[in-house]
């Protein structure tokens, strides 16, 4: 059995995977961490940027609890090179790190549009905990911030720009906004609600070039008129942290790809989160899901594989959530697939909308939209996730659904989902609390 | 470990568990704070409470980036308020909708099986809801089947 686990990358996957090592193995191993950034949170970082918590709350785990981990650490420093032929990570301070397996959760960086100026002062990714202080640093009451992109991530940080008593412009080089994560009838909803409340929206704004003019910067648009800001945002996209794998034996495609036990081509090697190219669980392809459940169930089935257990994974469902100015907007499992039997209801004023996708008579995606204050919403997003995660049997309900979209819980309940959830867990045993591991965080 | 056992034949929708449960979590009678809910069924003829089943996997725990949730000393999934962010991601991650979220607190909140003492069962007069040491269960699945099964052949 591996005696010594290299973790590399002290994210959610890594973070998760060490935890899970200490609960599932029978003998004491040794673990290494090597990761650039001390271990937190980034999904946290919208509430550090708010500031309704302090820094200290985005750390998932202190030197302290690393240390009662038994957790040797390499923090502050990067892999560089992978040689699984010798077992050896080599660190870019020249350290090698010996290993017996080891896990690539490296997790990616945000990327930004390639135009002039984007790396000039005052433009900033909203990615790291390095990049939100220097967000929070700049943004003023009354600041004009413009966020370039209107993907999921950038949305995770409205609500903060805007509670922080800045002015907000979003400019999308699509036709429309939130392109990943809802359809255009979604997408339009949305963008009128972030207009009636005080949201300037450019939607097909193509940003050619950012000037610094008298410490403001001008984003210079191919058409509509420049915008003069305060602070840019790029949330632009991320790209896996892989290149220092090059020439290594681990196969990449979009991601590295693995097994359903989370193992890559070499098979004392594991990935996990971001990185990693797993099973989805509706369609059962391999796809990269950079979200953060992917990353906590990845980890743990690898922890628990490293620790000597022999877990299969059932793939990962792809869910996502946001609130913006107390909308609730999420999605769910193949929402945008083409080939889907599809039905949808609007109610525009409130505004609510579903859309529920089947094959067969099985709910594979959904999309749901409503007022976070009406507590409908957030019962009926979970009864949706487990309807598409469980895959049940709709039956007669079917028909009722495509008829009635928002009448969610009868179907969920009398088509006994309860009872098909139940005994699934993602480890083949109850999970244990946070505190409940062998040291608590 | 002793859980919510619902008996939803002998509900009779009189709404006291929601009520109870509103003021034991909140300090205020109202319904809208409850965190288990009392159904409609068969057009409002018959009604049964649904609620949190303290899950094996506990996908409202392990989803947390915080671990705000724990597992108390009655073995209830238990939010920990001074922990929790209000990121939602415990409501989208528990597939049996029972995670809730409280706009004004930003906080999410859920049964804790009021520490040992569920206020709704201790409130419902017709005791469709027990608290017992047995195995959680799906308690309503076959009753919706057949109080619905008039509705869906009727709508077809
Ligand atoms: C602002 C924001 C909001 C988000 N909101 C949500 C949300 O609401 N819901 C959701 O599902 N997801 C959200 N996400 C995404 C989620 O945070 C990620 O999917 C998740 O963090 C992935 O975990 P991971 O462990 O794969 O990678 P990460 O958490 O990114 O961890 C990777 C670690 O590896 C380290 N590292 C990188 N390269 C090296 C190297 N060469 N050597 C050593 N260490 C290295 C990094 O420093 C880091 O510590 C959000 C992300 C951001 C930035
Ligand atoms: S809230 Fe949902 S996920 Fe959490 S313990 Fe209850 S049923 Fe399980
Ligand atoms: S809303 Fe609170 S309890 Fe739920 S996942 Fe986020 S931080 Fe955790």
């Amino acid at each position: 059995m591996a005696r010594r686990h290299l973790i590399i990358g002290g994210g959610t996957a890594g973070m998760n995977a060490i935890r899970t090592i200490r609960e599932e193995e029978s003998e004491r191993s040794t673990i290494t961490l090597v990761s650039a950034e001390k271990p937190y949170s980034r999904m946290v970082l919208p509430y550090y940027l708010d500031r309704s918590i302090a820094e200290s709350h985005v750390f998932t785990a202190t030197a302290r609890v690393l240390a009662d981990w038994g957790t040797t650490t390499q923090l502050g420093k990067r892999a560089t090179a992978l040689d699984t032929k010798a077992n050896v990570c080599t660190l870019d301070d020249g350290t090698k790190v010996e290993y017996d397996d080891c896990l690539i959760a490296t997790g990616s960086s945000a990327v930004r549009a390639p135009v002039p100026g984007a790396d000039g002062p005052g433009v900033h990714s909203f990615w790291t905990l390095d990049q939100a202080r220097g967000v929070l640093a700049q943004i003023q009451p009354g600041s004009h911030v413009v966020m370039v992109g209107a993907g999921f991530i950038a949305f995770t940080i409205l609500n903060s720009i805007l509670s922080l008593g800045a002015k907000l412009t979003i400019v999308e080089v699509a036709p429309r906004i939130l392109p990943r994560m809802i359809d255009d009838t979604g997408a339009g909803l949305v963008q009128t609600w972030l207009e009636q409340n005080g949201v300037a929206v450019r939607t097909g704004a193509k940003l050619t070039r950012i000037d610094d003019v008298k410490g403001r910067r001008r984003l210079k648009m191919a058409a509509g008129g420049d915008l003069v800001a305060d602070v840019v945002i790029m949330a632009t996209g991320i790209r896996t942290n892989l290149d220092w794998l090059k020439g290594s034996d681990v196969k990449i495609n979009q991601g590295v790809v693995v097994d359903d036990h989370l193992r890559s081509s070499v098979p004392n090697v594991y990935a996990a989160g971001d990185v990693a190219e797993g099973r989805d669980l509706i369609s059962q392809a391999n796809a990269v899901h950079a979200i953060e459940p992917t990353a906590q169930e990845h980890g743990r089935i690898v922890g628990a594989n490293m620790a000597g257990k022999d877990v299969r994974y059932r793939g990962s469902l792809i869910i996502n959530i946001v609130e913006v100015c107390h909308l609730d907007v999420a999605s769910f499992g193949a929402w945008d697939d083409a080939k889907a039997e599809a039905a949808n209801g609007v109610k525009p004023d409130r505004p609510a909308y579903r859309k529920l996708l089947w094959r067969g008579d099985r709910l594979t995606g959904a999309i749901i939209l409503g007022p976070s204050s009406d507590i409908w919403t957030s019962n009926d997003v979970g009864m949706l996730k487990g309807l598409v995660q469980s895959g049940v049997s709709l039956g007669p309900w079917k028909a009722h659904l495509k008829k009635n979209p928002f009448d969610i819980k009868p179907a969920f309940i009398a088509t006994k989902t309860t009872s098909s959830l139940l005994p699934e867990t993602i480890l083949g045993r109850p999970s244990k609390a946070p505190g409940e591991s062998p040291v608590a965080v | 470990m002793k859980v919510l056992k619902i008996h939803p034949e002998k509900c009779t929708g009189c709404l006291r568990c929601e009520l109870a449960c509103s003021y034991m979590q909140t300090g205020d009678y109202q319904p809208a704070k409850s965190v288990i809910r009392v159904s409609p069924f068969e057009g409002h003829t018959s009604y049964a409470p649904y609620t949190c089943t303290q899950c094996a996997e506990g996908w409202c725990m392990t989803a947390c980036p915080v671990g705000a949730i724990t597992i108390s000393a009655v073995g209830a999934k238990d939010v920990q308020d001074d922990r929790c962010v209000g990121c939602k991601l415990c409501t989208i991650a528990c597939p049996y909708g029972t995670m809730f979220y409280d706009p004004a607190t930003r906080k999410a909140f859920k049964c804790n099986l009021c520490g040992g003492a569920p206020a709704c069962a201790e409130a419902c007069p017709t005791a469709a809801i027990t608290y017992e040491d047995v195995e959680t269960a799906d308690w309503l699945g076959d009753f919706a089947r057949e109080r619905t099964a008039r509705v869906l052949a009727e709508a077809r």
